[in-house]
């Protein structure tokens, strides 16, 4: 069978070829990681694709597709948090890998190519990270967006490039085609040429080693292979654990671009990020443009500098290297604790937290076509907020929209409020546009024409308070409350007009209860009954063909919410 | 040796391939799609008077995956009266291939433009490759408002199954 398969396709000459490669040296455990690469780009590759199988990339749909797979479908999180961690050790092996070349000056002829495809395997691997964390279009992807195209725009001729690589003048449906073809085509074939590249032309190397015959060899299925294998299963078991640890990659609230997120880049950013902070203004494209490009510059001809430095060489690239590396972890240690001890970044992400909490439970209803942002539609108070706008709004100003032809109900019935209509219910803020007159203006000074006694500020704060009692409110001043009450039946003779018993009529409303949910819902269904507004009732009736129970008693709380907003957030 | 490789090989894929199949098979655990099992509103009792089929569109709120919409078409169904003057309805989805069925007023009898089955008006296959008759669904009347449940049936088959 075997010899029938070799004439046919090769394959089994090419497994011995594979397995009987001389390791020279024997079996080492520096030699794991080029195998480890192999390992998480084919990993990568396979998660990527049932990503795609799940990702929409339009700007309307990436972020409620990418809620769906990470929220709704089993496991959905677990391929997302593998993928996304997966760059992140890939970057770690590349970074790992390029230290072991230079610690053993494995750079050196014939390993030039070796040692200048991992240096481009760890900027395609960046590429891939950059362009992977915008394609969520998560509040996180989308301000790292802005952030990163706005760097390319600082690049001569960047403006052309950054309407290129975007699709057009603004983020849209194009930047997210346009990227998720370079994320899922276009960098992963590079990489794949570039890890081929390492695999290929590193064991090249070791074949010409062996064929020197200075050093003693083994053939790579005897021992290097089973290393290599228990490296990967290492390396699995770690991501499987940062993985359900963390559970999984991050999903901020959809892209809003009015909301002023704190867009941070991912870890292995943050050093270019901080590094930005020390060249301020025309300065900047240094740390953007200058300083990276020399880095990798000199990465690419390490093994060249190497060779022309004579015996230096090896310890002058391994210093130069060494400080690189110092300068990454200074600087990413400065972002962290900086960012750690910043408390308006720590409070905007601890909103942008609750934020992502919200959407992501909204979109577990489905979110409308309109798009990511379209999830708050969901909110219940949305479609109460519908609602009064759809029944109310007409007549009634709230929070400075609306008609003026019936009472503001903005901050309705609070205390102050209630103050200000006893002192001029005329006013266009309460009835002022409505044909209810009846009640005169209850001022400091009094007044002789309708035989108002003056009331001072403290028996009006007292019937203030005596109402909000009567509203049903908890923090009631007693003592103020008490002498309120008496004020009402005797010297401000509000009681003249006011009913306060249940269900009692007199010429004006009853108050029992006013301004409270259930007091509101009764007006809002019919203010003409007795003991309301009665006959002179001018506020159109909403019957249950117009608003059931259900609404109705959700918009009554909306409209009893409007007062004190500080206390119920 | 292999065997040791094999083994680590198993563990480093099933890593992957767990949740793999964890995800792929989601559609076959959980509905992804849903419209509405509901009676729809169609119209009044007086547009649908006589045995002239009158073709009406169903309007429903769905959910596709991570999409929700309001008041999006979801189907159509013919309505008519039948002999006895009762109100019935026929989808308008072939129970052959799915195409949609029409209504051919100069024969007075329903066909499947694309494979040639023809219906009586009652619904019954008179000639062409449907398995069965056209598919009925559910009518209500409430006062003067006719209301339709709709639903969609498997294809092919000689037995009228709801999908």
């Amino acid at each position: 069978m075997w010899a029938w398969l070799e004439e046919r396709t090769a394959l089994p000459g090419l497994w011995r070829r594979f397995a009987n490669h001389p390791v020279p040296g024997g079996p080492r455990l520096a030699n794991v990681l080029p195998a480890v690469l192999v390992y998480l780009f084919v990993q990568q590759a396979v998660l990527g694709v049932l990503l795609a199988a799940h990702y929409s990339p339009s700007a309307t749909d990436a972020w409620a597709s990418t809620a769906y797979l990470n929220d709704q479908i089993a496991s959905g999180w677990i391929i997302r948090g593998l993928h996304h961690y997966g760059t992140s050790a890939m970057l770690l092996a590349i970074v790992a890998y390029l230290f072991s070349l230079a610690v053993s000056r494995e750079y050196r002829r014939p390993r030039e190519m070796v040692w200048i495809a991992a240096v481009g395997l760890l900027i395609v691997t960046m590429a891939l990270g950059v362009t992977g964390n915008i394609l969520p279009w998560d509040e996180q992807g989308y301000w790292a967006a802005q952030v990163e195209l706005g760097i390319m725009e600082q690049t001569p001729g960047g403006g052309a490039l950054r309407t290129v690589v975007q699709g057009g003048a603004e983020p849209g449906n194009l930047t997210l085609t346009r990227l998720c073809a370079a994320h899922a085509f276009v960098l992963p074939l590079v990489a794949a040429a570039l890890l081929t590249g390492i695999v290929v032309l590193g064991r090249r190397a070791q074949a010409k080693q062996a064929e020197e015959g200075t050093v003693r060899v083994q053939a790579f299925a005897a021992g290097q292979l089973l290393i290599d294998m228990l490296a990967m299963v290492l390396v699995a078991g770690t991501l499987v654990a940062v993985t359900i640890s963390s559970h999984g990659s991050e999903l901020f609230g959809p892209a809003d671009p009015t909301s002023g997120f704190q867009a941070r880049p991912e870890w292995y950013f943050l050093f270019l990020y901080k590094l930005r902070t020390f060249f301020e203004g025309s300065l900047e494209p240094i740390a953007t443009m200058v300083i990276p490009g020399a880095a990798v510059s000199f990465l690419v001809v390490v093994p060249f500098v190497d060779g022309m430095a004579g015996k230096v060489g090896r310890l002058g690239v391994l210093s130069v290297l060494g400080l690189m590396l110092a300068g990454v972890v200074a600087l990413t240690g400065l972002s962290l604790s900086q960012d750690a001890n910043n408390e308006s970044y720590q409070k905007a992400m601890a909103q942008a937290y609750t934020q992502a909490q919200r959407a992501r439970t909204f979109a577990l209803d489905g979110v409308l076509p309109q798009g990511g942002p379209a999830v708050f539609q969901n909110d219940p108070e949305y479609k109460v907020r519908a609602l009064y706008d759809e029944h109310c709004a007409n007549c009634h100003e709230l929070g400075g929209l609306g008609g003026e032809e019936a009472p503001s109900l903005t901050d309705y019935s609070s205390r102050e409020w209630l103050a200000a209509l006893i002192r001029d219910p005329n006013d266009v803020r309460f009835f002022g546009g409505t044909k209810h007159d009846g009640m005169s203006a209850y001022t400091a000074q009094g007044n002789v024409v309708d035989e108002i006694e003056p009331l001072p500020d403290d028996q009006l704060d007292a019937i203030v308070e005596f109402l909000w009692r009567l509203q049903g409110e908890s923090d009631v001043d007693a003592t103020l409350a008490a002498a309120g009450q008496t004020l009402w039946d005797d010297e401000a003779d509000c009681q003249n007009c006011h009913e306060i018993e249940a269900g009692a009529e007199g010429s004006g409303p009853n108050l029992l209860g006013h301004g409270s949910a259930a007091w509101v819902a009764r007006i809002i269904r019919d203010s003409s009954q007795p003991d309301l507004f009665g006959e002179e009732a001018q506020m159109p009736k909403f019957g249950t063909d117009k608003i059931d129970d259900e609404r109705l008693a959700e918009l009554a709380a909306f409209i009893v919410r409007q007062r004190a907003p500080a206390a119920t957030e | 040796m292999l065997a040791g490789a094999g083994a680590r090989g198993v563990c480093v894929a099933g890593v992957t391939a767990a949740p793999a199949v964890s995800v792929l098979i989601h559609p076959l655990r959980t509905p992804t799609t849903s419209g509405s099992d509901a009676y729809i509103p169609v119209g009044k009792l007086a547009q649908f008077v006589g045995t002239t089929p009158v073709k009406v569109d169903l309007f429903s709120d769905t959910v596709d995956a991570w999409n929700r919409a309001v008041h999006v078409k979801i189907g159509s169904a013919w309505v008519r009266q039948d002999a006895e003057g009762q109100l019935v309805a026929m989808s308008t989805v072939c129970p052959h291939l799915g195409c949609a069925i029409d209504y051919d007023a100069d024969n007075s009898k329903f066909i499947c433009p694309c494979h040639d089955s023809f219906f009586s008006l009652d619904g019954g296959v008179e000639t062409g490759p449907s398995p069965r008759g056209m598919d009925s669904l559910e009518v209500q009347t409430e006062g003067d408002l006719v209301a339709i449940r709709y639903q969609r049936f498997k294809q092919g088959t000689d037995a009228k199954e709801p999908v």
